[in-house]
Formats: C-alpha cells, sequence, structure tokens
C-alpha cells in the first residue's frame, strides 16, 4: 500500500516535471504514467497487463458521438473568424456606440460576449481582441490598462457563456462521472447530465459575468473624465447594422437556442453551426447578387427548417404544406451549402479554415486520449481509492472536498489548458463530489468559472501569456496585472455569489427540463 | 537517410492531411443530412448516424498526427522561454523516445489481438442494419498511433522544435 503511494507521488511530480520541461503537454501526460506504470512494475507495485485497456479507452473516445461536437465548433468558430464577420461586427458596434471611451469599452464587452460562442479554447479570442480592438480603444481615449484588463477578461467569457466548447468537455467528463459515481453510491438510476444541463446552467452565471464587468466599465469610466470630446465618427446606417449583425445573432441564437429547446443535441446544433458559418462566408466573400440571394435563402432556409421542428411539425406526410415546404427547404440547403463551400474552397479560403480545425481538434483529442492512460495508470495503483479516502478525511464534509478541489483547479489552471484540466481532474477527483447529492450542473459550472477566473489571475494567467505575447511592448507587464486585478475581484464576486446561490446555475436547467 | 526519411513523412503528413480533410468534410455533410432528414421529414437512418461516427472516428485518430506535424500540440512554455533553443531541441528528444514511442507503440502492440479479430469477423457496425466495414474504421487507431511516432521522429530529426507551436 506504501509502495503504491509513493508511486502515486513520483507519477504526480513526473507528470508535473513533464508538463513544465516544455514538450507538448500531451507527451507528458501519456508518457509521465507509463514509465512510472514501467519502473513500479520491476517493483511488482504495478500490473502491466492493465495498460493493455488502454487502446479500448482510445476507441471509446473515437466512437464518442458527443465529442463529434468539438471539431463542428472548431470549424464554425474559425470560418466567422477568417471571414472577418467578427471583426466587422466590432467595427460598426463601435461606431454605434459613439467613440467615446465608455461607449469603446462597452463595445467591446458586448461584442465578446455575443461571439463567445465562436471562440476556440485557447487564446485565439484574445489574440483576436488585440488585432482589432485595442488600437480603438485607445484611440478612443481609454487608459491603455484598463483597455489591457477589458481584453484579457473578455477573451475569457468564451469559455463560460455557452456554446462553449469547454463546456461540451465538461459535459462528457461529468456525465460519465457522474453516473459512475451515482452507481457506486447505490443510486442505479441517477439522472444523466448532458451538455444541454450545463449551457443552461452556465447561461445566466456567464450573464451575470457580463452584467458586472459591464457595471464596473459604467462607473469607472464615466465620461466627465474625458479631456476632449473625440469628433463623432460617421453615423451608422441602420441596413449595415442590420446586415453586419443579424445573420451572426441569428447563428448563434439557434445554434443555442435549439439546444436549450431541447430540439437539437449539442452535436447537431454544432452541425448546423458550422454550416451556418460556412454559408456566412461565403456571402462575405462574393459580390455576385446571384450567389449572395441563393446563400441568404439557404440559411434561412435552415433556420426555418429548425422552426418547423421546434413547432412539432416535421413529421408529415410530403404531400403535406409542411411537407413540401420541408422539400423546398433541404433542396435550397442541399444547393446553397454546396455553393457555398465551392466558393470558398476557390478563393482559398476553405482548406485553411479545415486546416486549422484539425490542428485544434487534434490538439483537444491528443489530450483527450493522453488523459485515458493517465486515469487508468492512476486507478492501476488505486489512486480513485486514495483519493475517495482523502477527501472523506477532509473536515466539512461535502464542502471542504468542494473547496480542495476548486483550489485545485484554480492553481493547475496556471500551468494547465483547461482541457487538461478538466480531463485529469474530474475523472480523478470528482467521484467524491459527484457521488453525493451535490448537483452536478452546479458543480460543472463553477468548475467553468473557476478554469476562467484562474486563466486570468496574475502572474501566471493563460489570458495573460497570450495577451503579452501579442500587445505592444509599450504596454507594460505590469500595466497588465494592474488593469486586470479590478476584473480577478469580479470574478471572485461572481464566483463567491454561484458558490452562495446554486439555483442561479440550477434553476434554468430543471426549468427547462424538468 | 535522414533526407530520405523527412521526405517520406512530409509526403505521408500530406497524405493524413487531405485524409483528416476529407473526413472533416464528410463528418459535415453527414450530420447536415442527419439534422435536414430527421427536422424536414422526421426520419432517421442507422446507416447515416453510422456514416457520421467512422468520419468522426477517422477524424479524430488522423488529427492528432496532423497537428504533431505542425507543432500544434500546446506547450507549457513557463520555463522553456528562458532556455536556449538547444534545450528544446534536446527536451524533445528525449521525450520522443521516452514519452512518444512507448505510448503510442502501446496503442499498437495491445490493440493488435482486438484488432486482428475485427479482421477475421469483418466487424461491422454494432447497430441493427448499421453500416459494415467497422473493422477498416478502427485500423485507422494504429494507423494513426504510427503517423504520430513517424511525425514525431521527423519533427526531431528536423531540430525544429516548437515550430509554431501554442495556440
Amino acid at each position: 500500500m506504501i509502495a503504491q503511494e509513493f508511486f502515486l507521488l513520483l507519477l504526480l511530480l513526473g507528470l508535473f516535471a513533464g508538463i513544465l520541461s516544455g514538450i507538448p503537454a500531451m507527451l507528458a501526460i501519456a508518457g509521465a504514467p507509463l514509465v512510472t506504470a514501467a519502473i513500479a512494475s520491476l517493483f511488482g507495485v504495478f500490473d502491466l497487463s492493465f495498460l493493455k485497456f488502454f487502446p479500448a479507452r482510445v476507441w471509446g473516445i473515437m466512437s464518442n458521438s458527443l465529442l463529434m461536437a468539438v471539431p463542428l465548433f472548431v470549424l464554425m468558430g474559425v470560418l466567422l473568424e477568417r471571414a472577418r464577420l467578427a471583426e466587422n461586427m466590432l467595427t460598426v458596434l463601435a461606431r454605434m456606440m459613439g467613440g467615446s471611451a465608455r461607449g469603446m469599452g462597452l463595445s467591446v464587452l458586448l461584442f465578446s460576449a455575443m461571439i463567445a460562442a465562436a471562440t476556440g479554447i485557447i487564446g485565439a479570442t484574445i489574440v483576436m481582441l488585440v488585432l482589432v480592438s485595442l488600437k480603438p480603444m485607445l484611440e478612443a481615449g481609454v487608459p491603455p490598462r484598463r483597455a489591457s484588463g477589458l481584453i484579457c477578461a473578455s477573451g475569457t467569457l468564451g469559455q463560460i457563456i455557452p456554446p462553449s466548447i469547454i463546456l461540451v468537455l465538461l459535459g462528457d467528463q461529468i456525465g460519465n462521472t457522474y453516473l459512475e459515481a451515482q452507481q457506486q453510491a447505490g443510486n442505479f438510476a441517477p439522472l444523466p447530465v448532458s451538455v444541454a444541463d450545463l449551457f443552461a446552467g452556465a447561461l445566466i452565471p456567464g450573464l451575470i459575468l457580463v452584467a458586472l464587468y459591464a457595471l464596473y466599465l459604467t462607473v469607472v469610466m464615466r465620461p466627465a473624465r474625458q479631456a476632449a470630446k473625440p469628433p463623432s465618427p460617421p453615423r451608422v446606417h441602420p441596413r449595415e447594422v442590420i446586415f453586419t449583425f443579424l445573420p451572426p445573432m441569428l447563428l448563434i441564437l439557434s445554434v443555442l437556442g435549439s439546444i436549450l429547446a431541447g430540439v437539437a443535441t449539442a452535436t447537431e446544433a454544432a452541425g448546423l453551426g458550422a454550416v451556418g458559418a460556412l454559408l456566412m462566408a461565403a456571402f462575405a466573400t462574393t459580390e455576385n447578387r446571384g450567389v449572395r440571394t441563393l446563400l441568404a435563402a439557404a440559411g434561412l432556409a435552415a433556420f426555418a427548417l429548425v422552426a418547423l421542428r421546434a413547432a412539432g411539425i416535421g413529421r408529415t406526410a410530403t404531400d403535406s404544406a409542411a411537407g413540401l415546404f420541408a422539400i423546398v427547404a433541404v433542396a435550397l440547403i442541399a444547393v446553397g451549402t454546396l455553393a457555398a463551400a465551392l466558393k470558398l474552397w476557390r478563393s482559398g479560403l476553405l482548406q485553411p479554415s479545415l486546416s486549422e480545425t484539425m490542428k485544434i481538434s487534434g490538439m483537444v483529442f491528443g489530450i483527450v486520449i493522453a488523459a485515458s492512460l493517465l486515469a487508468l495508470v492512476f486507478r492501476g495503483f488505486g489512486g480513485d481509492r486514495l483519493v475517495m479516502e482523502l477527501m472523506r478525511s477532509l473536515p466539512g464534509d461535502q464542502m471542504g472536498a468542494l473547496l480542495v478541489i476548486m483550489l485545485v483547479v484554480f492553481l493547475l489552471g496556471f500551468i494547465l489548458e483547461a482541457v487538461e484540466i478538466i480531463y485529469i481532474v474530474v475523472p480523478l477527483m470528482g467521484p467524491a463530489i459527484l457521488g453525493t447529492d451535490i448537483s452536478p450542473v452546479w458543480f460543472g459550472v463553477l468548475l467553468a468559472m473557476n478554469l476562467q477566473t484562474s486563466f486570468l489571475t496574475p502572474p501566471f494567467g493563460f489570458a495573460l501569456f497570450y495577451f503579452r505575447s501579442v500587445a505592444p511592448r509599450s504596454i507594460t507587464t505590469g500595466d497588465i496585472y494592474r488593469g486586470v486585478a479590478p476584473f480577478v475581484v469580479l470574478q471572485l464576486a461572481a464566483l463567491a455569489t454561484l458558490v452562495a446561490i446554486p439555483e442561479l446555475a440550477t434553476w434554468l436547467p430543471s426549468l427547462i427540463f424538468g | 537517410m535522414r533526407g530520405l526519411f523527412l521526405n517520406i513523412a512530409a509526403l505521408l503528413d500530406r497524405i493524413t492531411r487531405a485524409a483528416c480533410m476529407v473526413a472533416v468534410l464528410m463528418l459535415v455533410a453527414a450530420v447536415l443530412t442527419i439534422v435536414v432528414l430527421r427536422y424536414g421529414f422526421g426520419v432517421g437512418y442507422i446507416g447515416l448516424q453510422d456514416f457520421a461516427n467512422y468520419a468522426f472516428a477517422i477524424l479524430l485518430a488522423l488529427s492528432v498526427p496532423v497537428c504533431l506535424a505542425q507543432g500544434g500540440h500546446v506547450r507549457v512554455e513557463v520555463i522553456s522561454e528562458r532556455m536556449g533553443p538547444s534545450y528544446l531541441r534536446v527536451a524533445d528528444a528525449v521525450a520522443l523516445v521516452l514519452f512518444l514511442i512507448p505510448a503510442f507503440g502501446l496503442l499498437i502492440w495491445a490493440y493488435w489481438p482486438e484488432l486482428r479479430y475485427a479482421w477475421q469477423i469483418r466487424e461491422a457496425s454494432i447497430e441493427t442494419g448499421g453500416l459494415p466495414g467497422l473493422y477498416l474504421v478502427k485500423t485507422t487507431l494504429p494507423i494513426a498511433a504510427g503517423l504520430t511516432i513517424v511525425q514525431g521522429i521527423a519533427a526531431v530529426l528536423r531540430g525544429e522544435p516548437g515550430a509554431g507551436a501554442s495556440s
């Protein structure tokens, strides 16, 4: 028993040394347990035949249809970004807000909250925000410090505001672990936790964060403080507003709405989102009126089809009005999607988008695969039992365990990306919480918000690194730290509120899904 | 010898990327078709669902070597960015021998018995009315593991670790 604990400790040390050494994290996460297991087997502490289950676990990941949503959401985001749709939104928004410092700050925040859906999991949003919004903000008179803090904080919103990839991954892990832990605790018919539950659960806490940020910006950036009023920018034509905002908003709302309304699974919604983004990207790159009409019609047809389904009249015979309508809609979608794909392929936009999608998917799945080996070896050493015992011996029962997990996640957030943390912490430490009466949705949303806070916290927060890597040198690292500090305080306040009032996360899912 | 290996690795990478790209497109097309048929006409086909599953399985497996060849796997650079470039080259070589080859080699070696069985019975989808050819999809797992090893060796031979790393 002592020997096993010794090797578990060795495993964890090796894991962190490996990750910090700068080699791809995937290799450290898969390799450290493997080497530890090999050494331990020499002392007869580890049964190497355990490792034979590794390929079956990887095959389990390959055939997990929930994860299918990940590459589809990634593709949606990459397309929206590459076609500069997001960038245009921000420019128009900034002009609508009148070009004042406060208006500029608020529009960056609003924009980040809206495109949270379209963001990847790694600093892509922050890089984009810096490129698109830093200069306009500084020109509008936002102090560099505040602009830095705002970009870092807004960039992390994509983690918690649904539909976020992080929530899909959390849903996968929490769903599995919850089922297992509940059965072990003697509850053989637990209600399954779905990605939709987490999306619904994260919505209100996410919006609370946005509201807190907005309140802070409104208070600290009073117009009176401004020295001179900037020249008022050219007026924005309503047509322009509608054309810039309506399509992306419709896309994101229908993706999120169809999941929350229980019409679509996360994968179906992600597929629709990817196709919608494809249509919009093609629309933005073509000038041809005929093609544009076709693309717009296809987009509307897809939207109508979802509406048809939501209204519950999808199961009609083909000779009825609704059936005929469906046939026309399907034909439009098919032709429109093909035309969009061809158009984007020829203009050279589709290939790099697909490349990027493969790369990001490979990054995510590399870690998922590696973490499955880590979990396997961890269990081979009896680590799951050990963690359970440790958690039980903590004071304060479940709350003590929850506090410890939150602290571990927060600290891990300094050195690891969200995917790694989710796939390491939830299966290894999660059972202590998920085997109890604590709401798994609340737990999941807490984890997501905690991760987001951690990524923002100086001096190691990931968001700050990404910001540093693209920001001009004139903004010092000290500026970034000081600028982000108020947002960290807001995050902690929101986190504390969520701990005190679990209903913020559990109310909406129970209202929608019962 | 080194040049030849790098050329072969580059060629394999191009093939892998093409296959992976086809898998992404197939996945999008399959999911769209499923959604359209279900929402519009209330029908669903198990074969189509299987097709989406197959496309995803292949995409997932192949995306790992594709990402590795582009240096796209996340690294934590807190320490390594303070060391010289030769440090990361050594670290990557050690990681290759100690971590990458054993882990992905295990994936090939330990999967062999099951794969042989899948080929023997020409395993099909477990769903009734599902697609045949599951054994072929399963075969992509060891192939992807082999490709990952090849791309890992190539990256170390090229001696430019971390090229394009992070984000």
